[in-house]
């Protein structure tokens, strides 16, 4: 009986594979018939999902116009890890044309030379200083020259809960604070925070952290930590003298402001809140779940709350993220994803039609918009303001036109350097002690350990960047 | 008492299965309910329906490129692997150790050092012989067919326990060493056979490392290539929907264990994993 | 030294039987291995050719680099770990899944299944489980304190808090966190035990029975020799694993191998320096320092196995 039934479903399986095999959709890459003599563009791309098909719909959209014209048919490949499969392809020597990575890997690729330049094409389709907003404009150079153009940017700013702003009003007003209005310095900021806080008290008489103000280190925030001393005046990479300056007094402040928040609340409090309380990308993020009040996150946020929780969409509000040093305002940092051209792809004028009809403004704010970012141009349409599926769109709009907004490091370490850091933050706010002296471990101490580090690995890379200079001379 | 004990574990290994399909049930309001609730009221079963019909699913289409990927591979090592473990085990040769040691050190070595020349061997292939290599599933399929340490290793294990008194009367007999193999070894080895194909094809339906790099268009996508339209970075991922998928995805090997299961661990008992 | 006609026949007769695998080893592998070896003495950013170095890469990863050092401690506190518990917990799971017991086949379906379920969605159910305050392994733990504590309330005595582990956020317990998370999807081992405990000849069990001993004697001198040769197999493919595991790692720290690099484990200190620091060079050493530990770990063990591994056949 046993043994009947066995057979049944093993014949079932092996004839539901036979007939997948056999009558199954194949793969597909031929190109439809009146596109035979087309060039090909292959593009990849990092993103998943309904991102991935947004970009989708916008390369069907250049493939019927623009591509039909000039004889350009691009094949879109949006997977994670992209950067992984760009590094492996372009060492092969067969790079895709269009590489769809982000800032941080940009320095790196094009400090290997591993990028063409796009000045002169740029130049040609008129895209040109001016065209961008400067930040994005400047961002995407290295050395003096132009080697991406922008396909998404942001802007990050201090989203926060208006109702519970509203529902703490009596303590913000204690505090002397106003409940109608996001905090506009640090000093503010903090207050805020504090009369945010709300505990509980356990059976074993502790209190207990229920509702944070804000959390550093909590899954959302967390993204731009090594960010944060732009918001202080300072910077960990002096781009004029080519060196760290983890040690800047201003850097250390930064640190210094996030360690309190652990001093403060207990390192149990806090780890608990840091502790992907849901993760980001998960049902349970905290800001959705109103057990933080304020977060340091991007425009999409917009658009993830509208998805994951409909009914919080009218209690959020967007405002620049207050700085610590008076009269800088409108401080932001701007990351960005982009599309490059590999070296050794073979259709440099081709590949750049598509980049620059992406980067045509009713394409941009199209793509843009899908993805509930801001626009990279210098030139936003009415339209883009008003149909934005972020309410507060100006407000990141006016953050990446800011004198203040600043984007990553040029270094060609840079990543590096940022996990580095990361893992720094991650000590500093634990309130790790060190082994020797027992003592909780101060942003000063670890800062000047990682300037140590982070400025030999520095000197490494130099030291190969001339080795490699050296081996290419002596080379035919 | 014994009963106690398995559903002890059974219950610890069960948690996020379960968890899985309860979250594949659920409507999206009640996705991010906290406390989750475990039983998923209203039940809405239609997410499997939806994550297959979606518009940015294949699943038709990845479930037959994997399946392609997959068997080719496991009869591709079952194959060749089989014939390399009789070689280590059965027939004594100069040199024998010397291989067999360097065989199990390319278990050891570290993928992603091997990944870029690997990945350049296939390219030079490609452009030296004609065939394309990158951008089609060869690379994920052909070395399967070239043995695989892990499966040499296991079979060589068992076939060492097979009597070789059994060889030496059909030698008497005229047969030849392959016909030894054909005929004696590889009969009483199925078992094991079993085990090396289902692991192989479990292996490589599930993998993602290979197809990432070697593939270049979604339409050649595999299983778990194709869960990634269920995700998203900056946006909204449909838990439910996501898991939905990944539950369908893992539903034929489940199946396909539970099979296989008394073929392989009762079969290959008889001579058991020794040497 | 002249060899003789059988041996020179078979010498023919084993590598026309090894040709497949040795056509394999020396198109797709001896040459990456070889390269792999050159780039461990050059600069190689996988974007540019490698440029040679010398020393370079082993002297600062072994005198210079302090992250090496506590990726080695890491790897060596995770194996010291899992590699106990892992070889006990599913050998205990296939003893229990040994026994004749009505659905003996669902439940090793059951046990097998970690092993097969996909990482994204693991990953999100782990994360959830070892989360501090709303988490499923701190609620069990909750409750299992309730009993003690209602006793502790009824008797007058102080109550205790039950321990709340922050798991994954803290230095000290994201190891053993991964070490959970990863056996339990062992499901692997165990099905080889389980082909193994099936060979152990009842003959024994049954002198042993006449001898009088009971369960637990007949486990320690019936059954854990027979099966040394499995668990000897088991121990070295695991000790080859932990030096290679990445996906557990990756996800509970969220691919920072944090929290300050306590769960960052060897091979996702390798392929960070390879392909996210364009350093392959020095990953490359890396990746040879480790075959090195790995061959003096299983020659240990070979050499070992002698005392205490039982060969049936012999």
């Amino acid at each position: 009986m046993r043994f009947v039934l066995r057979s049944i479903i093993l014949c079932a399986m092996a004839v539901g594979a036979l007939s997948l095999l056999i009558w199954g959709p194949r793969p597909q890459e031929k190109l439809p018939p009146d596109r035979q003599h087309d060039v090909v563009i292959q593009y990849w791309e990092k993103w998943v999902g309904d991102e991935a098909h947004d970009m989708q719909m916008i390369v069907d959209d250049f493939n019927r116009t623009v591509g039909r014209q000039k004889h350009i048919y691009v094949q879109y490949l949006s997977i994670s890890n992209i950067d992984q499969k760009t590094i492996v392809a372009t060492a092969g020597g067969v790079p895709p044309d269009v590489a769809g990575l982000w800032d941080g890997t940009f320095v790196q690729f094009t400090a290997l030379d591993a990028l063409q330049p796009l000045d002169d094409l740029a130049a040609a389709h008129g895209i040109t200083d001016g065209y961008y907003k400067p930040i994005y404009w400047k961002a995407c150079h290295y050395h003096g020259h132009l080697y991406s153009l922008i396909s998404t940017p942001a802007s990050v700013a201090l989203i926060y809960n208006k109702r519970i702003f509203h529902e703490s009003a009596q303590q913000l007003r204690d505090a002397g604070l106003d409940p109608d209005r996001p905090p506009r310095t640090i000093h503010e900021f903090d207050q805020y925070a504090q009369a945010l806080d709300t505990f509980s008290v356990g059976p074993d008489g502790k209190k207990h952290l229920e509702r944070a103000g804000y959390i550093p280190m909590e899954p959302a925030s967390n993204w731009y930590v090594n960010d944060l001393p732009f918001w202080f005046g300072g910077d960990v990479w002096d781009p004029v003298a080519r060196r760290f300056t983890l040690t800047d007094p201003r850097v250390v402040q930064t640190y210094d402001w996030v360690q309190s928040y652990s001093r403060r609340l207990g390192q149990d409090a806090v780890g608990e809140f840091s502790g992907a309380q849901g993760g980001f990308n998960t049902p349970q993020n905290a800001f959705m779940m109103g057990t933080v009040a304020m977060e340091m996150q991007g425009p999409w946020m917009a658009l993830y709350i509208h998805l994951q929780k409909p009914s919080m969409d009218g209690d959020w509000a967007a405002a620049a993220f207050p700085s610590a040093v008076p009269g800088m305002e409108n401080v932001t940092y701007c990351p960005w994803d982009g599309l490059m051209i590999p070296r050794g792809s073979k259709h440099r004028v081709e590949a750049f039609e598509f980049i620059a009809y992406v980067n045509r403004q009713d394409v941009m704010e199209r793509l843009c918009s899908m993805h509930c970012k801001n626009s990279p141009l210098a030139r936003v349409s009415q339209d883009f303001l008003k149909h934005h599926p972020n309410p507060y769109i100006r407000v990141f709009e006016e953050l990446a036109n800011s004198p203040n907004a600043h984007s990553t490091m040029q270094c060609p370490i840079a990543p590096e350097a940022g996990a580095d850091i990361l893992a720094m933050i991650q000590g500093l706010v634990a309130l790790e002690r060190d082994p020797a002296s027992g003592k909780v471990i101060t942003p000063l101490q670890a800062l000047q350990r990682n300037q140590a580090r982070l400025t030999a690995t520095w000197q490494n890379y130099l030291k190969q960047e001339q080795r490699r200079a050296a081996h290419e001379h002596s080379e035919p | 008492m014994t009963y106690l004990g398995l559903l002890a574990v059974s219950a610890i290994a069960l948690m996020p299965f379960l968890w899985m399909i309860s979250t594949s049930l659920k409507t999206d309001e009640h996705l991010s309910d906290y406390p989750p609730q475990l039983v998923p009221v209203p039940t809405q079963w239609v997410n499997y329906k939806n994550a297959v019909m979606s518009e940015k699913a294949k699943f038709p289409l990845w479930t037959r490129n994997t399946l392609i990927i997959a068997v080719l591979a496991a009869l591709g090592t079952t194959a060749s692997s089989s014939i390399a473990a009789y070689g280590f085990a059965k027939i004594r040769f100069p040199g024998r150790g010397l291989l067999f040691a360097i065989m199990l050190g390319t278990m050891m070595i570290p993928f992603p050092t091997l990944m870029v020349p690997q990945f350049n061997i296939f390219e030079w292939l490609g452009s030296h012989t004609g065939i394309p290599w990158i951008g089609t599933f060869r690379p994920l399929w052909v070395p399967w067919w070239f043995g695989s340490a892990f499966n040499i290793f296991l079979l060589r294990q068992f076939f060492m326990t097979i009597p070789d008194e059994l060889s030496e009367a059909a030698r008497i007999d005229g047969c030849n060493e392959w016909g030894i193999f054909w005929r004696i070894v590889l009969p009483l080895a199925r078992p094991a056979l079993t085990v090396v194909a289902l692991f192989t094809f479990m292996f490589v339906w599930r993998d993602f490392l290979a197809p990432r790099i070697y593939l270049q268009h979604p339409s050649q996508y595999t299983l778990t290539l194709g869960l990634q339209a269920f995700q998203a970075q900056n946006g909204f991922t449909p838990w439910n929907l996501l898991m939905a998928a990944s539950v369908l995805v893992i539903a034929p090997l489940i199946v396909l264990f539970f099979m296989a299961q008394k073929t392989f661990i009762e079969g290959i008992a008889t001579t058991g994993l020794k040497g | 030294m002249t060899r003789t006609n059988g041996q020179s026949r078979n010498f023919l007769k084993g590598m026309a039987f090894l040709s497949p695998w040795l056509v394999g080893f020396l198109v797709f592998m001896l040459l990456p291995i070889g390269l792999s070896l050159y780039y461990s003495v050059c600069d190689y950013s996988i974007l540019q050719p490698p440029v040679f170095c010398g020393w370079d890469n082993y002297r600062l990863l072994l005198f210079h680099d302090d992250l090496f050092w506590q990726v080695m401690r890491n790897t060596a506190y995770y194996a010291v770990l899992v590699l106990p518990l892992g070889l006990v917990a599913s050998l205990g799971a296939a003893l229990l899944l040994n026994r004749k017991v009505p659905g003996q086949s669902i439940f090793r379906t059951i046990v097998f299944l970690p092993s097969l379920v996909p990482l994204v969605a693991s990953a999100i159910v782990w994360m959830w489980i070892y989360n501090q305050k709303l988490g499923l392994l701190n609620a069990i733990i909750r409750m299992l304190c309730v009993p003690p504590n209602a006793l502790l309330r009824l008797l007058h005595l102080p109550q205790f808090s039950p321990i709340q582990p922050p798991w994954i956020v803290d230095a000290r317990w994201v190891i053993p966190a991964l070490v959970l998370m990863t056996v339990w999807g062992m499901g692997n081992q165990v099905i080889i035990y389980l082909a193994g405990l099936q060979d152990v000849p009842r003959e024994l069990y049954e002198a042993a029975d006449l001898d009088g001993a009971n369960s637990f004697r007949k486990l320690i001198h019936v059954t854990l020799p027979m099966i040394s040769p499995v668990i000897f197999f088991n121990l070295v493919t695991m000790m080859i694993w932990v030096l290679q595991v990445y996906d557990a790692p990756f996800i509970i720290s969220g691919g920072t191998g944090g929290p300050n690099h306590a769960s960052y484990l060897m091979s996702m200190y390798l392929y960070d320096e390879g392909f996210f620091y364009l350093r392959m060079g020095y990953a490359s050493a890396i990746a040879w320092m480790q075959l090195l530990i790995i061959v003096a770990m299983t020659a240990a063990a070979f050499w070992t196995s002698r005392r205490w591994v039982y060969y049936q056949g012999k």
